[in-house]
């Protein structure tokens, strides 16, 4: 069954606005430093009427900021009525391939183990993932080393990808398929030569972004959790946390990243247990009453970061926790490069043979 | 629908001093809340705070949970200047607990240490109370001094207790001690057990887990019939907020009751 389809630029900006009516519609929105080469998408409300924005690669904002936030309230307690609020629904236009796969984590741990997270269910099943093509990259992209296409090949509703004047769409999900149905006026059904025009030109974006990664000779997916195993006694951690400040960014902008505290707050007629996204890299991440605290160095803490992304989730789930979007490369005051960290540790797990 | 947050509402029935600052309190949870031994619960301070701890009473007490608190930190010396009848909040029972079914038939070891007392009184009650099932219970306790004891009073009707075999120390003694003294790794020696049929459960602060677990696999326990209650600054109880991680671990939901063999391997276990 042919689940591609195609829209011109027009129709899908028109597409999207009435999709408004009914959603909140996330859209990218550009972003130009000055002097910078590479511009930074945010996401924004959809507005009424407004030309809509294509990113070529991923936003600045990690998808999890959708479903959990850096602080909110997550439950009332000892009152009469203590509801479980339905989010609204919501479109997400413009994700990328990093952020469905790191999103894996967030489902993971979110929707799987002991008990299920309803409130986080309830956001997802709420919202519509409408992600695109990659048709192009950040320096600090690299989902290439961890066998991530820059395109999607499942986890959205809809895909986009860039064609000519307009876009061609594949179907993902029933969500999807019922969108398509809906507006089926905005969508012709793609023509095969469409489609190898779209496959010509992912094959050329994988092309530029492998000669961008190549001569940075990093580590492979498949070796990464032997390397820092390996490495955990390694001087690659007191090395590289020397210019950490212990700001948390790597792990609060991370797609993967999912740690949070619970607290509790009184508000005017009734308790709350709030959620507050937590990092590993604070001082107090591990400590316990009275004091004791098994990540008592800023050392102990970065290594505790690559154990989690790289040998615990590896155990848990079959995949590292690092979709290669670069981010916590981006955020980091300190400059510390996660494909560094790993080149050095493998370096140094080399010698030692 | 279901919020795994939403603790419900328990009345504190009653306090007891146990030492100058351990208190035990009795709560009565007003829907029916039951737990396995070795599992923990979180505690709510209302609109204040929650900290996890595991009870120290009887599971099959179903109305009553005990939890005996040392006053350390935010949470636990807040809740040491409460009165009786505040209202708290738990939720749980979270982690897998004892596996008590496989201690049929056998000896048991219980090492305990200071304030990880607490968690084995409740494992202590439920052998008790199913004691034809065993062997032989022969519990080793050590606090720091006379007064840091817990379950003063309870001590001494468990060692009259037959198949029940009891020895404390204490680290530092004073005037009316007559008993032994000595870290609790001293009194481990001559143990009145038969090793090829043993089970060992160890808790206490981790300085004195890694210390026991060493003697214990010393004396010739097998990794695997030793275990240990680790502990961790659990948040969630449900392996979701990753704080309690251990290796590949998460101690909320894949202990807080490991057997040694599953650690053994993992790095800085005891820091």
């Amino acid at each position: 069954m042919n689940n591609n389809y195609y829209i011109d630029s027009k129709q899908l900006g028109i597409f999207l606005n009435r999709l408004n009516d009914n959603f909140r519609v996330f859209v990218p929105a550009v972003k130009e430093e000055e002097g910078s080469k590479e511009p930074d998408y945010f996401y924004k409300n959809l507005s009424d009427n407004q030309d809509l924005v294509f990113n070529p690669y991923r936003s600045v904002e990690p998808l999890k900021s959708f479903f959990t936030s850096p602080q909110e309230r997550i439950s009332t307690y000892f009152t009469a009525k203590s509801i479980i609020e339905t989010p609204a629904k919501t479109v997400i236009f413009g994700l990328k391939n990093c952020d469905l796969v790191g999103h894996k984590i967030q489902d993971f741990v979110f929707l799987e183990g002991v008990e299920k997270d309803t409130l986080y269910r309830l956001k997802r099943e709420n919202t519509i993932f409408i992600s695109g093509d990659c048709t192009d990259f950040k320096e600090v992209c690299h989902c290439l080393a961890w066998n991530i296409m820059p395109y999607p090949k499942e986890g959205f509703d809809i895909n986009i990808s860039p064609l000519n004047d307009g876009f061609l769409l594949e179907v993902g999900s029933e969500k999807g398929w019922q969108l398509i149905q809906q507006f089926k006026e905005y969508f012709i059904l793609a023509k095969e030569a469409q489609i190898a025009t779209r496959r010509l030109k992912r094959e050329s974006l994988v092309e530029r972004l492998k000669n961008h990664l190549d001569p940075q000779n990093l580590v492979p997916k498949d070796k990464v959790q032997e390397i820092v195993k390996s490495g955990y006694d390694a001087d690659t951690w007191q090395q590289f946390m020397l210019t950490c400040v212990e700001c948390g960014g790597c792990n609060l902008i991370c797609d993967t990243c999912h740690c949070f505290l619970i607290d509790d707050v009184k508000e005017k007629n009734q308790n709350a247990k709030v959620r507050v996204w937590d990092s590993c890299l604070y001082a107090n991440y591990a400590r316990v009453a009275g004091g004791a605290n098994p990540l008592k160095l800023r050392k102990q803490r970065l290594r505790n970061r690559f154990m989690k992304k790289f040998d615990f989730f590896v155990e848990n789930l079959g995949m590292p926790a690092c979709c290669g979007c670069g981010r916590c490369i981006e955020v980091c005051p300190g400059k510390i490069d996660i494909r560094e960290v790993l080149k050095d540790l493998a370096k140094k797990a080399g010698s030692k043979q | 629908m279901k919020n795994i947050y939403k603790p419900i509402e328990a009345t504190i029935e009653d306090i007891i001093d146990e030492t100058p600052n351990i208190k035990t309190f009795v709560l009565k949870p007003r829907e029916p809340f039951e737990f396995k031994t070795g599992q923990f619960i979180e505690l709510t301070l209302p609109g204040i705070g929650e900290a996890p701890f595991t009870p120290s009473s009887d599971p099959n007490v179903k109305e009553k949970i005990d939890v005996t608190i040392m006053n350390v930190g935010r949470v636990t010396s807040l809740l040491h200047n409460v009165s009786k009848n505040t209202l708290v909040g738990i939720r749980g029972p979270y982690g897998k607990g004892y596996p008590t079914d496989e201690f049929a038939g056998k000896e048991i070891l219980i090492v305990g240490g200071g304030v990880g007392l607490a968690p084995l009184r409740s494992l202590l009650l439920s052998l008790f109370a199913q004691i034809d099932q065993y062997k032989k219970v022969v519990l080793r306790y050590g606090a720091r001094t006379p007064s840091d004891i817990l379950y003063k009073e309870l001590i001494p009707q468990w060692s009259k207790k037959k198949k029940v075999n009891v020895v404390t120390t204490v680290d530092v003694g004073e005037k009316s001690w007559k008993g032994h003294v000595g870290l609790v790794t001293t009194i481990l020696e001559d143990l009145p057990i038969k090793l090829n049929n043993a089970v060992s459960i160890v808790c206490g602060p981790p300085i004195m887990m890694k210390f026991v677990t060493l003697k214990l696999l010393d004396l010739g326990f097998k990794p695997e019939n030793i275990y240990l209650s680790m502990e961790k600054n659990m948040s969630c109880g449900l392996g979701k907020c990753g704080h309690c991680r251990l290796g590949k671990f998460y101690v909320c939901k894949d202990g807080p009751v490991f057997s040694y063999e599953q650690l053994q391997d993992v790095r800085d276990i005891w820091d």
